[in-house]
């Protein structure tokens, strides 16, 4: 499921359907600033932090993760992994190469939090087949192992309890 | 064995995902390093010798993106 997908191909997913395709291109430009060779659930998670009018961002915010603090959290979630090898993070001048004008697909991690945040828009709900800012985040946030998992315990956030508030339902659907 | 609950951080946890991080390091050293190798001149097979794999292997892999680069590739080796 979701192999090859470009992301483009994902927004019939999403509601509200106008916001959609803003919100999977996001994914991609995220991953394309972090120059990751496929959208992963970190992306996703800033995706969400980036879109001010949403829920999940809003929860977010509310935790102490604001789009810029998660872009901190996860530079210092590289520099540990990389430090235990004794390693510094490059410059980016050092890593300056072209990238092909591609669409990109999912990685492992991303398929992961979709098919997790599917199953949550399912929950209690079963005839509401498309998934939610919330949905979304409650599917990157049941990773226990990988970068997100690691960058929040770095940032000091408790995963179980940002869930719990992510399946109360909100005031009003915004994706 | 009883199922275990790792931890995210320490342990197995930082193993893994310093390898994840190093991988990731060392395939965009590898594109910036014969990018600006073939910007120098070098031929596929330096590169190739360089990297400790085949000619075809650098050529499948980086091709098209040093033609996107707008690399100058004619009078080369193959």
């Amino acid at each position: 499921m979701f192999r090859f997908l470009a992301v483009e191909r994902l927004a019939p997913l999403f509601v509200p359907r106008e916001t959609a395709m803003v919100v999977v291109r996001q994914f991609a430009i995220e991953a394309k600033q972090d120059a990751a060779k496929f959208i992963e659930a970190e992306h996703m998670l800033l995706t969400l932090a980036a879109n001010e009018e949403s829920d999940a961002c809003t929860l977010l915010n509310e935790s102490g993760l604001t789009y810029r603090q998660i872009v901190c959290a996860l530079r210092d979630e590289r520099r540990r992994s990389l430090g235990f090898a004794g390693v510094e993070p490059l410059d980016e001048k050092q890593t300056e190469a072209t990238e092909l004008e591609r669409s990109l697909t999912l990685g492992t991690s991303a398929k992961v939090a979709l098919k997790r945040a599917m199953v949550a828009s399912r929950d209690g709900r079963p005839h509401r087949p498309r998934i939610q800012g919330t949905d979304l985040l409650i599917g990157i946030l049941q990773a226990e192992l990988g970068t997100v998992p690691r960058t929040l315990a770095i940032a000091g956030v408790d995963r179980a309890v940002l869930i719990a508030r992510a399946r109360k339902p909100m005031r009003e659907t915004r994706c | 064995m009883s199922p275990v609950d790792p931890s995210p951080l320490g342990g197995p946890a930082d193993s893994l995902a310093t390898s994840s991080a190093l991988r990731a390091m060392a395939d965009r050293l590898e594109d910036a390093g014969v990018e600006r190798a073939m910007r120098d001149g070098w031929s596929w097979s330096q590169v190739a010798e360089a990297l400790g794999v085949t000619r075809q292997a650098v050529h499948k892999k980086h091709l098209m993106r040093l033609l996107a680069a707008r690399i100058d590739l004619r009078r080369r080796d193959v």
